[in-house]
């Protein structure tokens, strides 16, 4: 057992909650009321090389190992789940790129890495519960050795101008996972942009349907790639969502502790009665179990058995989607009508948590109980 | 006779017809409400259509809510939960608020005659003022001041979270005479709309739901009133009204409690209502093992609505009766509005990213749903309530 974190995650820890407090926090509103990061904010982060993970060998910083990755997304999501969602989901193409892809695409990697205007989407999400060993999307190799792309993908973070749009599916014939790039003008593509009413508008999404021929080329790692990375590297890009679950209630219950010691009621700060404060205490505790847990399932991920862990991630995943969602609520109650008032975040961070628990929930994960 | 837990007919279908005219008049105007945080404009033209008798209070002379063989406090219950099921915009618009509560809780028959039954015949809308920047539940701390000046009052402070505080007709707000008596210092005054020295600071806060209530914050600059507006005042009673403006506050809040459980009660089962009904067409979408579950999950957010009713109406059956229990409206206030949050959050997740989408109001009665549990006394406070009917006051 060693559970001392490593230099580089201490590192990579102060680094990213440095961004995320000072630069993601204060832009956080604006970026949702503009629908879009700003430029200088995507700059800032993109310039960490925390969310665009690219070999040194393509001009990158290097391709970071999950735990690490983790401990970033945990810690940009400290200052704004949205942003820091936007950059990781952009990036993700060039990470899958980069484990799986061969020459055909590593040639992009280089401008993916250096050009902080450039966006990239993984086509992933397919609601209903499914994980990606149930996906309904199919890639399935045609009698002529081109590719046909069938399904429907959900929240996929900029679609319209990615590029490259890369979609995950299942190969009917070898019942294994399967990824290719596919060009967002073709007209088997059409992209829907979400209209988005809760959270996360910063980061724009679409739902994007699919049925599209495409040559062998486009498929990533070409048709001998090893379904064991490929999955492997999908059940990263699913766990930085429990990351940021993780960074957003961890603030808000920070916050709504502090607020406590400073409001005073019946004759004592707030904190001093335990009705306000063991609700936050037991969402302390189930913050640490959830980030234990991320810590845990990268370290799996990062084995060299490559496996995929996809049960444990979509657990994962799904836990911290409710203690995200209650420990912001919980952030929210603590200051009552002022909770409920946008001069304060933690409204902003009860949407945000809300929204992202639907984007890969599952209902055998969890069951809805009353409050009382 | 044993017990029985059923509603009459008629008022079965009062709460049936103001759901489904909710639905298919009201509902069409909520995500407008909500952008542009104000009731729909052709609102007056809206609520005309109402196929039954809503008790609106922006109108003169409109025909009150009727009345069923259960009590209008049991009535009441129907009515909230099926008036916020089509939206929460519908409510306010119908005026009333909740200043004339205290009038009648507080005031002198004079007072009563004055202030409060012009309101229940029709076309006023009266609030209440209370929280203040530094509190809310502990309102022992009432920092604004009344200063007796001859035969007037002088009000001076800030008080913030007031409903409808931009546009009532009187605001009933609550002053300390006197601070070294903290609770039992503070008295009740009607302020009437446009009384100079009255400021509103801020017609509406920016929220995260509920965004076309008006929230007003309220700024009392030496503002003026006369001495008859002190409630519970009478020209011969030289010590000022019996009952503290404290404790007379609360004691007019506690029954109309239960009616905020109901609100949230309203949002969760149109939540629910609209996602099963999505989800059955989606149905080949799920696993047969998800979809079992899911249909189970179904059943028990419904199963856990009816467990909330059982609970406000037990608490307004009491004060109906003559028999009002503050530890039953405290539980029926206490126990639906966290629920309600989860299951409207689950019914988001059932459906997926897009339930969180603007094309369905789920999101907004999230958003909507979490005052619930903070207005009108947090379900902290309700927990106090209970918890003294249990183990006493060991703290004062």
């Amino acid at each position: 057992m060693d559970l001392e974190p490593a230099e580089e995650h201490l590192a990579v820890a102060e680094l990213a909650r440095g961004i995320g407090l000072e630069v993601l926090s204060s832009a956080a509103s604006a970026a949702e009321a503009q629908r879009r990061v700003p430029e200088n904010v995507w700059k800032t982060v993109f310039e960490t090389g925390l969310t665009v993970p690219v070999p040194e060998e393509f001009g990158g910083g290097g391709v970071m190992d999950t735990v690490t990755q983790m401990i970033a997304v945990e810690n940009l999501a400290y200052g704004d789940p949205a942003i820091t969602l936007a950059a990781v989901w952009s990036g993700a193409a060039a990470l899958l790129i980069a484990r799986c892809g061969t020459e055909d695409h590593t040639g992009l990697l280089p401008r993916l890495a250096a050009d902080p205007t450039s966006r990239s989407a993984v086509a992933l999400y397919e609601g209903h519960g499914r994980a990606p060993a149930e996906f309904a999307s199919t890639i399935t190799l045609t009698e002529h050795g081109q590719w046909r792309i069938k399904g429907r993908k959900l929240a996929v973070a900029f679609a319209a101008e990615a590029d490259p749009l890369i979609v995950v599916g299942m190969d009917p014939t070898t019942g294994a996972l399967r990824a290719a790039v596919v060009p967002t003008s073709d007209p088997g593509v059409t992209i829907e942009p979400d209209d988005r009413g809760l959270a996360l508008d910063a980061c724009a999404t679409s739902t994007v349907s699919f049925d599209v021929t495409i040559a062998a080329g486009n498929l990533i790692g070409g048709p001998e790639a090893d379904p064991a990375t490929l999955a492997n590297t999908v059940s990263r890009i699913r766990l930085a969502v429990a990351a940021a679950q993780v960074g957003t209630a961890q603030r808000a219950v920070e916050y709504a502790a502090k607020y406590a010691t400073e409001r005073v009621a019946f004759g004592r700060p707030i904190a001093g009665f335990q009705g306000v404060s063991f609700p936050l205490a037991e969402a302390q505790i189930r913050i640490q179990a959830v980030r234990l847990e991320i810590a845990d399932v990268a370290t799996q991920l990062d084995d060299a058995a490559l496996r995929d862990c996809e049960d444990q991630v979509t657990r994962v995943v799904n836990y911290a989607g409710e203690v995200g969602a209650e420990s912001t609520r919980q952030a929210v109650q603590t200051l009552g009508g002022h909770g409920f008032i946008t001069e304060h975040p933690v409204e902003l961070w009860y949407r945000g948590a809300a929204a992202l628990s639907t984007l890969d929930f599952d209902p055998l994960c969890s069951c809805f109980e009353p409050a009382l | 006779m044993s017990l029985s837990f059923a509603l009459s007919k008629p008022l079965v279908d009062y709460g049936r017809a103001i759901r489904e005219w909710g639905v298919s008049e009201c509902r069409p105007y909520a995500r407008e409400a909500d952008e542009r945080h104000r009731t729909p404009e052709n609102w007056s033209k809206i609520l005309d259509t109402a196929p039954v008798p809503l008790g609106r209070h922006d109108l003169p002379h409109a025909e009150p809510k009727p009345t069923f063989e259960e009590s209008n406090w049991v009535r009441d219950v129907v009515f909230y939960e099926s008036i916020n099921y089509g939206d929460v915009w519908v409510q306010p618009a119908l005026g009333g608020g909740i200043g004339h509560l205290v009038v009648s809780a507080m005031g002198t028959p004079e007072q009563v005659e004055r202030w409060h039954d012009p309101v229940v015949s029709g076309g006023l809308t009266t609030a209440f003022a209370l929280t203040e920047p530094q509190f809310g539940s502990d309102t022992s701390q009432v920092a604004t001041t009344a200063t007796r000046d001859g035969d007037a009052w002088v009000l001076n402070g800030t008080k913030i979270f007031c409903s409808a505080g931009g546009t009532a007709e009187y605001i009933v707000v609550f002053a300390t005479t006197d601070k070294s008596l903290r609770g039992k210092g503070v008295s009740a005054f009607v302020v009437p709309k446009g009384t100079p020295g009255l400021v509103v600071a801020k017609f509406n806060e920016n929220k995260l739901g509920i965004r076309c209530w008006i929230t007003s914050e309220l700024v009392f600059d030496n503002c003026v009133i006369p001495v008859e507006n002190q409630l519970g005042w009478t020209a011969d009673a030289a010590g000022g009204p019996k009952q503290s403006g404290h404790s007379g506050a609360l004691a007019a809040l506690a029954f109309n409690r239960p009616n905020m459980g109901a609100m949230a009660i309203g949002l969760a089962q149109a939540s629910l209502d609209v996602t099963t009904k999505l989800l059955a067409e989606r149905k080949v979408g799920f696993t047969p093992h998800r979809w079992s579950s899911i249909q189970g999950e179904l059943a028990k957010m419904d199963h856990v609505l009816a467990r909330g009713r059982r609970l406000l109406f037990q608490s307004q059956y009491l004060v109906g009766r003559g028999t009002p229990d503050g530890a039953a409206a405290a539980m029926a206030k206490g126990y639906p509005p966290q629920t309600c949050e989860r299951l409207i959050r689950r019914c988001m997740q059932l459906l997926g990213p897009e339930g969180t989408s603007k094309d369905l109001l789920l999101e907004k009665w999230y958003r909507d749903v979490k005052i619930m549990d903070i207005f009108e006394g947090s379900g902290e406070v309700q927990r106090i309530v209970v918890g003294r009917t249990l183990m006493g006051r060991l703290v004062s």
